[in-house]
């Protein structure tokens, strides 16, 4: 470029030059010898030094010498020609020397002009590369540099960026160009230029290598430059230039001074790129440390935080401890003085028993003591007073008939007291019978009919109209009322008349009326002659004889008779005793003899329980079943059947469960007690043998020959002994009534007992023997039993005969699958099916495992870790009822059962990957009569519908999940669509994934519609039903 | 109360991507993601968390960039070699047990962890019934999961990894190098689903035996983790396997009662139900 403008100005000098040099010429021919015009010569040649060319100046010189001579020969005479001649020879001489300096300084000057551009080419350059660039813009700027200074046309450079030499930039390089992007040292020039280390001047270059042009043309360079560019000796880059014109020799100089710089350069670029990304590197791994510290300070926080809460948590529970122990100690206290004051009580109600019992023990025997001497007394006094050797006095008479009236007196009172006592201790039994009213009327008409003659005194007997003829009551005792109110009528009265009248009441029961005409009571003491031993007036006996004990025993007879008693009377005139009783008398008060069960309730819990038979006393009509617990159960509490027909015997199995925490229900005929059996699977039955229909046998007959209910344990109570006969039928116990509550209890506690820690039985299905062995110690324990079977067919048989908690099943049997197995035992009804784990050797493909999982939920391959998860497995089957769902999974199986007419008969295909959503998906649809396919990932989608397109039902709808192996929902969904046959095919995707445009995805890809996970059941029905077509 | 303009500032800023994006950081443990916004906010060259908001919504190449500084992506293959090695020798007998396995990879980053997992899996013998999902919020890290590649010089570190996880032949087995680069065996991810999957918003989507999440937890705070660890929890089965990060811990999570301790040296910890093990066998043995 410098060049260039300084040439710009040679043809002016040049000019100039050719001037001077013509006009001394001219001049010197013109003058006369001797006069040195030629010395001007000298002009021209000092200019030109200035030019640019060191032969110039040498040109002039030998140009000077031949004008010289020219001159010498042509110019006219002059001085002398010697003299003249060694003028222009020392002129020549001068034009000479001024001509060779003139050379070496001309290209002294070209050479520092060179040596200046290189120089300002490399500083320009230094600058280019100045600042920190990376290794893209480094490569760029430096080309650009070298391209414009040296004037090339095109130009690449390479450079060691870690992958090999990289091309890096270029400069005007066409599209087109055959320029490699990664060098090797064997490419070619410049692949030797790298290993060489040495720059390059190409000539002949091939047409294709590296062309330059623009749109208007193209061209191939005539040089190529190729220098390499080191660092430290070792060659990290190349550059590449291509040159149109000739190249200067400068240009090459320049490169290889500059080399070296830039290498330098681009290995600091290199560098400094790899030191920022350690930089981030190391960031990003601070970032993360402290993170991680962060999070470790913040548990560290928590720890302690905890750890303070489980200190004061710990004084607190000491405290409480504290507390607790004064508690447990007051509380024992408390216990014993409990204790004591039950076992006192207890005491004292065995004293009371023992004293009542004593007391009637007393009364018997004193009665029977007082009797005696009163009987030979009485007799003895008879006859005396009968006098048959007639050998007494008058007065003698006298005085045995007073003895004989005392001892009367004394025999009445004595029997007073018996009955007062009787009826106090509760022994006094009323005896319901038929009776005649005329026949109890006319037997006391005879009894006082003397006694009242004898005071002079009318007797009158009569029946109203009204009166029923006969009435249900106890006559023994309605004469003891009526005799001790006639007798104390007739006591009473002085004159006039005692008077029995037999009424009927409104209410239907009758009265008997007795009216005397006697001295009266008077109002105030009206109410104190009922009470014993206590009469209206304390004087009143003396006069009028009794111990006022009869009333009172009037009035307890009353009650006992369902009766009343009523008096009226008015001092000095009269009095009316009324006795009212029902007609037909039924065994006293609403709950059987509530005197005799509260002597019960005094008794040792260890009496004998009769249940009440025919002739005892009077049944107490009741419901003929009893209300059991059919209507409360909620299906897991503990459950016993009692097959019972006696209501009472019944009602006490009902209370005697309950108290142990059992549900019960009774059945009243071996029809009914099968029946409920069946139904509701108790944990244990109770089997009266004696039933209405048929013999309770035959219940437990039935009950163990079916599958269903053979495991139930039955418990035998019977009033007849078949105890032989029904433990061969396969009852467990045998009881024989009357049973003892003790036993009862007894047997109860044991089926508790026994259903808590039930030995729980394990079929074992392995044909390897030492295997079964194995599998057989392993799982044996206190509560586990082990059945073993090797074939399938043993298996089935032993399914049929017994129920098995849980089934351990090898897959390859001898005689048939553990796949067919299976099968089998899920359609045939006859096998009782218990859950199952699959435990076997060989590896299973994934429609294998597709089909187990219907019915088995376990499967375990055997290897080193298999024993242990076997045990797992089987412990948990049999420890645990709960279901393993979640929740909102258990609600999705447990949807009610409508049929849909939308979804009715409609076919649906369901792909997803997830095994559990597979078949709750399929539980929620075939209640309503969906038919519904499976696929596992977008590729057996594909497959399925093509395979269902001519099925019948064609789908109708698809549920498709998105993340899934070898081909995911939507690209599926995508697929799908651009089948014509499917275009309108609805698809509901179901997508785990949250975001907004996640969704828009899916609507995108061609869903017709999207549901989130976890499914909401209900949702997902009414999506299915919108977009089911129609 | 006002806030300091740097916490309103950020809140804007989590705010403005979620809302324009999707992406919820709000969980995300607040000092981290400080950080990290400054680290980002110097390199995009804002003077404010604000300014970097308006770069966020209205340039839409800001966010791809942005996304990686929030989401790191520190890893090795075989990182803590000994967790490797625990997986090898306890976990994978158990493993064996099952006649088809299902493993995943929750924030996979760039992969190391598939590939060393599909690597342990194969020299075990388990590679043809297992199914590996490998899952990212960030669409970068997955498609760079997919791609398997990395750089030469961070294989010897690899290497060293492997073979201190029990290796049984030498890493080199599996990949090809050139051009400073190294590609896994495109037959190790065979096997493997690879989805974007964000654990603040998205749900289960299979049931699996072995979940490994390293060094994510980390980054969350204390109810996000149990986020996670909900979705680490509902989708696994009784006894199956939860790998987290040697630092990281399930003991202050809600759900710590759902698991038991199976390596807790190195993190493994297993998913139970109502008897641990312990109990089990004691019980079954009496």
């Amino acid at each position: 470029m410098i060049r260039a403008l300084d040439r710009s100005n040679e043809p002016l000098l040049l000019s100039i030059v050719a001037a001077l040099m013509a006009g001394p010429f001219v001049a010197d021919l013109l003058v006369p010898l001797g006069v040195a015009v030629w010395v001007s010569y000298l002009l021209p040649i000092v200019l030109t030094y200035l030019g640019w060319r060191p032969q110039l100046p040498v040109i002039l010189a030998t140009l000077v010498t031949f004008f010289m001579v020219a001159g010498y020969m042509l110019s006219p005479v002059g001085v002398d020609e010697d003299v003249a001649i060694i003028n222009r020879g020392f002129g020549v001489l001068t034009a000479w020397i001024m001509g060779g300096a003139g050379y070496y300084f001309v290209k002294n000057k070209i050479a520092v002009q060179a040596q200046e551009w290189v120089q300002a080419g490399e500083v320009g350059l230094s600058q280019t590369m100045g600042g920190e660039l990376n290794l893209a813009s480094l490569g760029e700027n430096i080309l650009r540099y070298l391209a414009e200074y040296l004037g090339a046309r095109v130009g690449v450079i390479y450079m060691q960026n870690g992958q090999g030499l990289t091309k890096t930039a270029t400069y005007a390089l066409p599209a087109s160009a055959n320029v490699p992007d990664v060098i090797n040292a064997e490419d070619g020039v410049l692949g030797q230029a790298v290993k060489d280390g040495r720059a390059f001047d190409i000539r002949d270059i091939p047409d294709d290598y590296l062309s330059f042009g623009s749109a208007m043309g193209k061209g191939k360079p005539r040089h190529v430059l190729a220098v390499p560019l080191k660092a430290d000796g070792i060659v990290n880059g190349v550059v590449e230039l291509g040159f149109s014109g000739d190249l200067d020799p400068s240009s090459l100089t320049l490169l290889e001074r500059v080399a070296p710089a830039i290498g330098t350069a681009v290995r600091s670029a290199v560098y400094r790129a790899q030191l920022r990304e350690l930089l981030e590197q190391t960031q990003k791994q601070a970032e993360e440390l402290q993170t991680q510290s962060e999070e470790l300070r913040a548990s560290n926080e928590e720890l302690e935080e905890s750890q303070t809460r489980l200190e004061r948590q710990q004084a607190e529970l000491e405290q409480s401890n504290v507390q607790l122990e004064e508690l447990a100690q007051q509380l024992e206290q408390q216990r014993d003085e409990l204790q004591r004051g039950q076992l006192a009580l207890q005491a004292q109600a065995v004293e009371l028993e023992r004293a009542n019992q004593y007391k009637s023990e007393f009364v018997a025997n004193m009665s029977h003591e007082l009797r005696t001497p009163l009987n030979s007394l009485l007799i003895m006094a008879r006859l005396l007073a009968d006098n048959r050797s007639g050998n007494l006095t008058d007065d003698q008479v006298k005085y045995a008939e007073t003895i004989e009236a005392s001892g009367n007196d004394l025999l009445n009172l004595i029997n007073d007291i018996l009955d007062i006592s009787k009826i106090e201790a509760g022994r006094l039994e009323i005896r319901p019978e038929e009776l005649q009213t005329k026949d109890v009327v006319s037997k006391l008409r005879t009894t006082f009919a003397q006694a009242a003659s004898q005071k002079g005194l009318t007797l009158r007997v009569e029946i109203e109209d009204g009166v029923p003829a006969s009435f249900v009551s106890d006559g023994q005792r309605i004469e003891q009322v009526l005799k001790n109110f006639l007798s104390n009528a007739v006591k009473f009265t002085e004159r006039g008349e005692v008077a029995l009248v037999v009424s009927s009441m409104s209410d239907g029961r009758i009265a008997f009326n007795v009216h005397d005409t006697g001295i009266g009571i008077p109002e105030t003491q009206l109410g104190i002659i009922f009470e014993a031993f206590r009469q209206a007036d304390g004087t009143i006996n003396r006069r009028y004889g009794g111990t006022g004990l009869g009333l009172s025993i009037c009035r307890e007879l009353a009650q006992l008779l369902n009766g009343e008693i009523h008096v009226t009377s008015t001092e000095g005139k009269g009095s009316v005793f009324t006795l009212t009783v029902p007609t037909h008398l039924e065994a006293a008060a609403k709950d059987g003899t509530p005197i005799e069960t509260d002597r019960a309730e005094i008794r040792h819990i260890t009496e004998i329980l009769t249940p009440p038979t025919a002739d005892a006393q009077p049944k107490i009509t009741r419901p003929r079943l009893i209300e059991d617990d059919r209507d409360n159960l909620a299906g897991s509490e503990r459950v016993i059947l009692a097959v019972e027909d006696d209501p009472a015997f019944a009602r006490i199995l009902f209370d005697m469960a309950h108290e142990l925490g059992f549900h019960c229900l009774v059945a009243s005929t071996a029809e009914e007690g099968v029946a409920l059996a069946r139904q509701y699977l108790p944990h244990a039955v109770i089997l009266d043998l004696g039933l209405p229909d048929h013999t309770g046998l035959s219940v437990l007959d039935r009950l163990k020959r079916d599958v269903r209910t053979r495991h139930i344990p039955v418990h035998v109570v019977s009033a007849s002994d078949y105890a032989q006969t029904a433990l061969a039928y396969g009852a467990i116990s045998y009881m024989l009534k009357p049973v003892k509550r003790e036993e009862l209890i007894h047997t109860l506690e044991q089926l508790e007992m026994r259903m808590a820690q039930r030995v729980r039985q394990v079929l074992i299905v392995e044909d390897d023997k030492t295997q079964l062995e194995s599998l057989g110690l392993l799982l044996a324990s206190r509560d586990v039993e082990t059945v073993g079977v090797r074939t399938a067919a043993e298996c089935l048989e032993k399914l049929r005969q017994t129920t098995f908690d849980c089934m351990v099943l090898d897959l390859s049997l001898p005689d048939v699958s553990g796949f067919d197995v299976l099968e089998q035992l899920h359609e045939n009804e006859d096998f009782s099916f218990p859950p199952v784990i699959v435990y076997t050797g060989r590896d299973l493909s994934a429609d294998e495992e597709m089909r187990l999982r219907k019915f088995s939920s376990s499967i375990i391959i055997k290897g080193a870790k298999s024993p242990e998860r076997l045990l797992d497995e089987v412990t948990l089957f049999l420890h645990q009822v709960v279901s393993e769902l979640p929740p909102k999974q258990q609600r999705m199986l447990t949807q009610s059962l409508n049929h849909d007419a939308v979804l009715e008969g409609r076919r649906i295909l369901v792909v997803e990957d997830d095994v559990r959503n597979v078949f709750s998906l399929t539980s929620i649809f075939e209640p309503h009569g969906v038919m519904v396919d499976i696929a596992r990932n977008g590729r057996e989608a594909l497959e399925a519908l093509e395979r269902l397109s001519s099925a019948e039902p064609a789908v109708d709808l698809v549920l498709m999940d998105v993340m899934m192996p070898e081909m995911d929902g939507l690209t599926a969904t995508r697929e799908i669509r651009k089948k014509r046959q499917w275009k309108d095919l609805p698809v509901i995707m179901l997508t785990a994934k949250a975001m907004a445009e996640d969704q828009q995805q899916c609507l995108a890809a061609g869903a017709n519609d999207y549901l989130a996970k976890p499914l909401d059941v209900d949702k997902l029905l009414s999506l299915v039903r919108v977009w089911m077509p129609r | 109360m006002t806030d300091a303009p740097d916490d309103i500032e950020l809140n804007l800023l989590l705010s403005a991507i979620r809302q324009r994006y999707g992406y919820d950081f709000h969980g995300y443990s607040r000092p981290s993601v400080t950080r990290r916004l400054q680290r980002a906010q110097s390199y995009f060259g804002c003077d404010s968390l604000s300014m970097l908001q308006h770069r966020v919504l209205h340039d839409p190449s800001t966010m791809p960039q942005l996304l990686n500084f929030m989401t790191v992506q520190v890893s090795e293959m075989f990182r803590d070699p000994s967790y490797f090695r625990t997986l090898r020798e306890t976990v994978i007998p158990h493993l064996r047990t099952y006649p088809s396995l299902k493993v995943w990879v929750a924030g996979c980053s760039e992969g190391e962890e598939l590939y060393s997992l599909a690597i342990l899996f194969r020299e075990e013998g388990l590679e043809e019934k297992t199914i590996f999902y490998a899952t990212d919020v960030n669409p970068d890290a997955v498609k760079r999961a997919k791609a398997g590649i990395y750089a030469m010089d961070r294989i010897p570190l690899f290497t060293r990894n492997h073979a201190a996880a029990g290796g049984k032949v030498s890493l080199a087995e599996y990949y090809t190098a050139a051009y400073g680069r190294a590609v896994f065996d495109k037959t190790l991810r065979a096997r493997t689903v690879f989805a974007e999957h964000n654990l603040v918003s998205d749900q289960v989507f299979a049931e699996v035996q072995l979940v490994s999440c390293r060094n994510v937890l980390i980054y969350f705070d204390r109810e996000l983790q149990d986020r996670a660890i909900g979705l680490f929890k509902d989708s696994l089965p009784r006894g199956g396997f939860l790998g987290l990060g040697s630092r990281e811990s399930l003991r202050f999570s809600k759900y710590f009662s759902n698991f038991a301790d199976f390596s807790p040296a190195e993190r493994i910890y297993r998913r139970d139900v109502a008897h641990s093990h312990s109990e089990v066998t004691a019980h079954a043995l009496a």
